[in-house]
């Protein structure tokens, strides 16, 4: 039960009998009234018992972008219901009218509409739909609080997007769409073809031009059908903020546009998300678009407050393919111990696999070595030093086993994980 | 509306509550119950202090033991076959004078709160009246023909009887301090100069007035002869009326109307309804339209907090020597990967190749580099050299 605004005015004019007549009468003949109205209305009300929220799938949306959450309010009472409704989001959906004003005649059926601007990655809930429903005079309501569970999946925004195309402008170059052809550009043979003039004199196909009375160059082309595996470290690490989003924010950004980028390069693409355990997996093994599954993936993944089981990572690769891959590992390097976990996991995985180390740089490190100003500045700097040499030492280290190591700010990470992988497949390494 | 319903979860009504037991309850509203043991506690103690029965301040009242009380002078009445009957107000004065015929009243009327008829009633109904420090007014009702004459001068010394009452010639001197005087009928104890005196009996011998409170008092009862004087006075007969008008005359007397009759009918009613307007708007705003809902908040932390964190433990120990090392170690790194000295190049051949890049000796860089700052103001200005030098090298 609730009272409406309405009714405590009302409760507001009872004062003009009862100063007009002052007695304990006037008074207890007004309150009276009052509660007689009050009971009146309540019972007037449309009753909530037979009342039926139904709530329609509101689906996926990126994150910034704008979802509807669609109800429908059967009145299946005898009265009409008029009220309040009242969609239970959690505050990250950004309901922007959750409360609204419903009118159901009896036996019919509404549709209610919620817009949601989620503010948060992830899966929101709404566990409740709580309904009011006012009698004919407006004074009372009866209120009821029904259990209707949805959920919005927030997707991760992908917004290295914008690196794409150029991105895949330079994958075509090495295929030989693009008008620049060079040795190098793949390992491959691909075809024999007429030379024209600007290509590199030493694809000249001496035995082939043998044959016939022109010259005749032979093309390249990059490797395709390699695979590549991309595991995401959601340990305490990834909760790690820098900028403006977490580690493991930054790691999905890389790995969407990795992937891909790989996909359209013609490579079999898979992702893992692991800590102590496999929280998510996706690939193109599985039926579907790569693209929607990884963000599918991604979207209910949150930083676990654990240390990552690094011995556990070369035998999660090997399930997930037993060739010959390239691994991106999508992890910190100044988390806690890393010669007892990155550096040996990294090393067992170089055995079998091209293994790139993908992390995020701190640019506020980068700010502190340069203060001066006094001695709480010098020592600032001098401690952020030491946070540079361990991550430059754990990367020298990863290179001496032959890990290629990618360590950006934040907003540099994806392309610059996207030009190593271009960079190795012109080589010819996967 | 909507004939076919599209795929979609079906609400149910809640499960009912859990039963709660109290102590998980309190176990989880720790500081609420911790909050309100506080509050109870100190409610108690403020109750309590105003409840505890206070000592009685009251000049000349039997129960008050201070040197401006009169327990003593009761007392040793009491103890002489004197009944002292303590009243506090006019019905109980009338009271205690009626149970007894001929009874002695004392009458200390301080803020003259009496008026003319009550002064009558007591006087007709006591058999001897003896009047502390009277007023004006308290004078004229009882009409005696006793008037005031001023006050005993500060400086003088004790006074004698100086009169043909017995009780003041068996007394003795007394002291004049902070006294009135008094004229008319018979005066004892004149100050040199005067012919009013601290105490005056009038013609009939019916009305007794004292000028003087520091005879009855606790304080100076047994210096000279204010005890007898006091005793002699007061037990003449075997019932004192021992009456201390107190502020319940004041409002028995109904003299003047309260804010309440004054105000009209209505008011008394604005208040309380008020209140109930005011009840019903919390009822209104405070009815939530359905339960809070979760949110829950994933852990992020500053990345930098840890090099933060290590700079404040430097800070704090006076790390000089490790913030130097690691300064250095940072410079001769990022000299190296400018100037390519090869790989694995030592300490030494980057110096050397920045020295040549420079044009410097060699030996300078080095004591720069090697140089140990001992304090905190010294580690500042090497730090601001190496940062120079590294701006040189980069700059070239």
């Amino acid at each position: 039960m609730a009272i409406s605004g309405r009714f405590v005015l009302l409760v507001l004019l009872g004062l003009v009998p009862v100063l007009l007549l002052p007695g304990w009468g006037t008074v207890c003949a007004v309150l009276a009234v009052l509660a007689v109205l009050c009971g009146t209305d309540l019972l007037l009300a449309g009753a909530l018992k037979p009342v039926q929220v139904l709530r329609s799938d509101p689906g996926n949306v990126t994150l910034n972008g704008t979802a509807e959450a669609r109800l429908i309010v059967r009145n299946d009472g005898s009265r009409r219901l008029h009220g309040l409704l009242r969609d239970g989001w959690q505050p990250s959906a950004g309901a922007q009218d959750p409360v609204q004003g419903i009118d159901v005649p009896a036996h019919e059926s509404r549709r209610i509409t919620v817009r949601l601007r989620p503010v948060r990655r992830g899966d929101l809930k709404a566990p409740h739909v709580t309904l009011r429903s006012f009698g004919p005079l407006r004074l009372a309501a009866r209120q009821r609080t029904i259990d209707c569970p949805g959920a919005l999946r927030v997707l991760p925004p992908f917004h290295s997007r914008r690196h794409l195309p150029s991105k895949l402008r330079k994958l075509r170059e090495l295929d030989g769409k693009a008008a620049v052809q060079i040795r190098g550009a793949g390992t491959e043979f691909d075809s024999l073809r007429d030379y024209v003039r600007g290509d590199d004199v030493r694809s000249i196909d001496w035995r082939a031009t043998a044959r016939r009375s022109a010259v005749v160059v032979r093309t390249w082309r990059p490797e395709r059908d390699r695979r590549v595996v991309m595991v995401l470290d959601t340990s305490r690490t990834a909760a790690a903020r820098i900028d403006d989003e977490t580690r493991l924010d930054t790691g999905m950004e890389a790995a969407l546009l990795l992937g891909v980028l790989a996909e359209r390069g013609g490579d079999r693409v898979d992702f893992l998300a692991f800590d102590r355990r496999a929280r998510a997996r996706a690939g193109t093994a599985i039926q579907g678009n790569l693209l929607g599954q990884l963000v599918q993936a991604m979207a209910p993944l949150d930083p676990e407050l654990i240390e990552m089981d690094w011995p556990a990572v070369p035998a999660q690769v090997r399930a997930v393919t037993a060739h010959r891959s390239l691994v991106v590992l999508l992890t910190s390097l100044d988390g806690g111990a890393p010669e007892e976990g990155l550096l040996p996991a990294a090393a067992r995985l170089a055995q079998d696999h091209v293994v790139v180390v993908a992390a995020v740089r701190d640019p506020q490190l980068g700010a502190m070595v340069r203060e001066r100003g006094d001695a709480a500045g010098v020592f600032r700097a001098a401690a952020a030093e030491r946070a540079l040499l361990q991550r430059a030492a754990v990367s020298a280290e990863l290179r001496r086993y032959g890990v290629e190591v990618v360590d950006a700010e934040p907003h540099q990470l994806p392309p610059r994980v996207a030009d190593m992988y271009i960079r190795l497949k012109a080589a010819g390494k996967l | 509306m909507t004939d076919t319903l599209p795929a979609g979860v079906r609400g149910a009504a809640p499960s009912p509550a859990p039963g709660r037991t109290p102590l998980p309850w309190l176990r989880k509203h720790r500081a609420l119950t911790a909050l309100c043991a506080v509050v109870a506690v100190a409610l108690g103690l403020v109750v309590w202090g105003q409840l505890a029965p206070r000592g009685d301040a009251v000049p000349l009242s039997p129960g008050n033991a201070g040197p401006d009380g009169a327990r003593a002078v009761t007392q040793i009445l009491g103890r002489h076959g004197v009944d002292v009957h303590t009243a506090g107000t006019f019905e109980e004065a009338m009271a205690a004078l009626g149970e007894s015929s001929a009874a002695t009243l004392l009458l200390y009327d301080r803020n003259g709160i009496l008026d003319e008829p009550r002064l009558r009633d007591l006087a007709a109904a006591a058999g001897e009246v003896v009047v502390v420090t009277p007023r004006l007014e308290t004078l004229t009702a009882l009409g005696s023909g006793i008037r005031q004459a001023g006050v005993v001068p500060d400086d003088a010394p004790p006074l004698a009887p100086g009169c043909p009452l017995p009780d003041a010639l068996a007394a003795g001197e007394v002291s004049g301090s902070q006294g009135f005087v008094y004229d008319g009928g018979v005066s004892c104890y004149r100050p040199a100069g005067s012919a009013a005196g601290l105490l005056a009996v009038s013609g009939d011998g019916q009305l007794t007035v004292l000028g003087s409170t520091v005879v009855l008092g606790n304080g100076q009862l047994d210096e000279r002869g204010h005890a007898a004087l006091a005793l002699r006075t007061l037990g003449k007969s075997p019932d004192l009326v021992w009456y201390l008008p107190s502020l319940e005359d004041v409002a028995a007397s109904g003299s003047g109307q309260t804010l309440d009759e004054l105000a009209p009918e209505w008011v008394r009613f604005l208040g309380p309804w008020l209140l109930v307007v005011a009840l019903a708007a919390i009822a209104w705003r405070g009815r939530r339209l359905g339960p809070l809902v979760f949110e829950p908040l994933p852990v992020v932390v500053k990345a930098v907090e840890t090099a933060e964190g290590r700079a404040r433990m430097y800070h704090d120990a006076h790390a000089v020597d490790q913030a130097r090392d690691n300064l250095r170690a940072g410079i001769l790194v990022r000299l190296a990967a400018r100037l390519r000295p090869g790989p694995g190049a030592s300490a030494g051949t980057v110096i050397e190749a920045a020295a040549r890049l420079l044009g410097r000796p060699a030996a300078d860089i080095r004591d720069l580099l090697n140089h140990h700052p001992g304090s905190e103001s010294r580690l500042v200005a090497w730090a601001q050299e190496l940062d120079n030098l590294e701006k040189e090298v980069n700059s070239r």
